[in-house]
């Protein structure tokens, strides 16, 4: 054990990690700023450079990158009521209303300080769930990762912001796509319409990149320009976070814990926390009035939530390759390419690798502190820079990107091909976040489902005999189940249902 | 880009019954009941029960609190020209990347790459004082990071970057 953690320090402490963390850390924050660039997009594009760096460095940048990102998605939320990242837009009305109270310190602090502690407890979740989870999953055959990855499907269309049913077809467009290829139990070229380029299937980061970067430039040719920010002083930043601190522990606590929740869960990640902490923060608060007005009570929890769901959304992707959220689909290609395949044997093989990044996460989160205090003073001028000068170069990096990830020219027309999905699936209400799951455990899914049918022989039966399987098997059939529930019930109730959603 | 759900729902059932008819003819492995056809049919025959149940506007009444981040209420919005060809506007960025496809081994990264940033930052709205310098700069600035630290093979083409 602590042979590993000092086996770890080596690791973290060269200079390439160091520096491809400084550098990502800022790169983050600038991304996470500006109105309409996302942390998913500021980690997809990453993924790029990280193809020349080492496992530890690659990891590091997008561990740096998405935990500051995700901070400063708040800043342009309280300053201009425009969230920098969709984790930031529940509570960036809130945020915007203390600072027209002249609170704007105190909302951003809070946006510091409990990005940083829901960080912190975020990794304390990973270093204490995985370890136990892994001892458990040694165990599991196809059968078990097959309800598994069923599970992590569902959950993804359960808590999707739409209409469920779209959502699940969302997922199945996702499958569809992994099945191009000759990668398949066959071993023929399946859906390849005898292209050559397709015979290699569609890599999971070109169209990561279509649809969260060029879908969002194509948004953005349709809508107005964000105003530009006005420039303030500002006071001491910090002042006062300790007092909140003591004040609503309970609430942070309870941010923690429902960001932690819902990062493991595949498919939910910050801006689902988001919207759940600052909900429940209403809803249990002892001076619910208060909210909306400029209160700091829903912000210290929905700011603790999302960011803990960042480091919890690695859980499931480091033992079973199941994507806790959009980001960790990215960390898990990267993975991949990395070497470091994600499994239960990652955590006995590979043991100061994963002590590595818990150390990262750590160090990432105290790094945002000081660096996002300074980011807050700097943000005036960042926020300056049109969008006009920022989404070319976005384009460039993507066309340059996916160049880069295969050296060939059909990376930039996958970029540019889920550009178009994304954005068409976007505007008619299907969630782009359970195509992308789809993509990413299709290959998964079908060897464990075609694996465990030739070992059943062709019959059902075995598929519940194992006692973790059926139990997995029944949390599976049940979440299939659950908005075909609430449909027939809200049909059989007419006058409540209209009074629920009109609330 | 907002079509009816009874569109996309029914392209959803086309695509489906495509998927499950192309599974279906693929050659099976011999000797084993399952093969590389049993996964696109269940996925096909999924899509295509969600396309019907679409067009049929089942779990509709889910989508009620989809709601964006509502805009500055007190500056009044201009409102965006809304013309018919208007929507079309969001073509540009792919549009633009096949355009550095089918170019940029021809001109070169830098030539290609410039034209796109021009066309990309004059579309959103760019005088030619900003997004002429930008076209002339950003390129180089990238060929840096990708072609010369990454060592990424960009295309060199009509123009050759000086290093």
């Amino acid at each position: 054990m602590l042979k590993t953690l000092i086996d770890a320090f080596a690791l973290i402490s060269t200079w390439e990690v160091i520096i491809a963390m400084f550098a990502a850390s800022v790169y983050g924050l600038v991304i996470g700023s500006l109105p309409g660039l996302s942390a998913t997009m500021a980690t997809a594009l990453l993924v790029p450079v990280t193809f020349y760096l080492s496992p530890i460095a690659a990891i590091a940048t997008i561990v740096a990158a998405s935990s500051m990102a995700i901070f400063s998605g708040d800043i342009p939320g309280a300053l201009l009521r425009i969230p920098g990242t969709p984790a930031s837009a529940a509570y960036a009305d809130e945020a915007y209303a203390m600072t027209r109270k002249g609170q704007a310190e105190l909302a951003l602090g809070a946006g510091v300080w409990f990005s940083a502690v829901g960080g912190i407890a975020g990794v304390l979740s990973l270093m204490i769930l995985a370890p136990p989870l892994a001892e458990i999953a040694l165990s599991f055959s196809t059968f078990e990762y097959f309800w598994l990855a069923l599970l992590g499907l569902m959950c993804a269309t359960l808590v999707a912001r739409s209409s469920p049913v779209k959502a699940i077809a969302g997922m199945f467009i996702g499958l569809l796509v992994s099945c191009i290829g000759i990668e398949n139990p066959g071993g023929v070229p399946r859906f390849t319409f005898g292209l050559t380029d397709l015979f290699g299937g569609i890599e999971p980061i070109p169209a990561l990149v279509g649809v969260f970067a060029v879908a969002q430039v194509m948004r953005a040719m349709l809508t107005p320009e964000p105003p530009p920010l006005p420039r303030r002083k500002f006071g001491s930043i910090m002042a006062g976070q300790w007092k909140l601190t003591k004040k609503y522990h309970w609430q942070m606590t309870r941010g923690n814990i429902v960001g932690i929740i819902i990062g493991v869960l595949p498919g939910a990640g910050a801006d689902m926390a988001a919207w759940v902490s600052y909900a429940m923060s209403k809803r249990f608060s002892k001076e619910p009035e208060k909210f909306g007005t400029g209160h700091v009570e829903g912000l210290v929890e929905a700011g603790a939530s999302n960011n803990a769901s960042i480091a919890s959304g690695w859980v499931p992707s480091l033992l079973f390759g199941i994507p806790g959220d959009t980001i960790a689909a990215i960390a898990i290609g990267v993975l991949y390419m990395k070497g470091l395949n994600p499994g239960p044997t990652l955590f006995t093989e590979k043991a100061s690798s994963m002590y590595a990044i818990y150390l990262m996460f750590i160090i990432a989160n105290i790094m945002m502190i000081p660096l996002g205090i300074a980011m807050i003073r700097v943000a005036a001028y960042i926020l300056l820079a049109p969008r006009s000068t920022v989404m070319p170069i976005i384009m460039l990096c993507c066309a340059v990107g996916s160049f880069a990830i295969g050296n060939n020219m059909f990376g930039v027309v996958t970029v540019a091909a889920f550009g178009v999905i994304g954005y068409i699936m976007e505007a008619n209400g299907y969630p782009v976040a359970a195509m992308v799951l789809g993509i990413v455990m299709g290959t998964m899914v079908e060897q464990a489902f075609v694996t465990s049918l030739i070992k059943s022989d062709g019959s059902i039966l075995p598929f519940f005999e194992r006692p973790v399987a059926a139990i997995l098997a029944a949390m599976a059939i049940g979440a299939l189940l659950w908005p075909v529930m609430v449909w027939v019930w809200r049909k059989m109730k007419p006058p409540q249902a209209a009074a629920a959603t009109s609330r | 880009m907002r079509l009816p759900d009874s569109v996309t729902g029914s392209f959803l059932v086309a695509l489906g019954a495509a998927a499950a008819y192309g599974g279906w003819i693929l050659p099976p492995v011999p000797g084993q009941p399952v093969g590389p056809n049993v996964f696109p049919l269940v996925i096909g025959t999924g899509l295509a029960l969600c396309g019907l149940a679409i067009v049929f506007g089942i779990g509709h009444s889910f989508e009620e609190e989809e709601e964006l981040v509502p805009l500055e209420n007190g500056q009044a919005a201009s409102p965006p020209p809304q013309g018919k060809l208007y929507g079309l506007r969001a073509l540009l960025p792919p549009a633009l990347l096949l355009f550095y496809v089918f170019a940029a081994d021809r001109l070169g990264f830098i030539l290609a790459a410039a034209i796109m940033v021009y066309v990309t930052s004059t579309a959103l709205g760019a005088k030619w004082k900003l997004a002429l310098p930008l076209a002339a700069l950003s390129p180089f600035a990238i060929h840096l990071i990708f072609g010369k630290l990454l060592r990424v093979p960009l295309p060199a083409g009509l123009l050759p970057t000086p290093w």
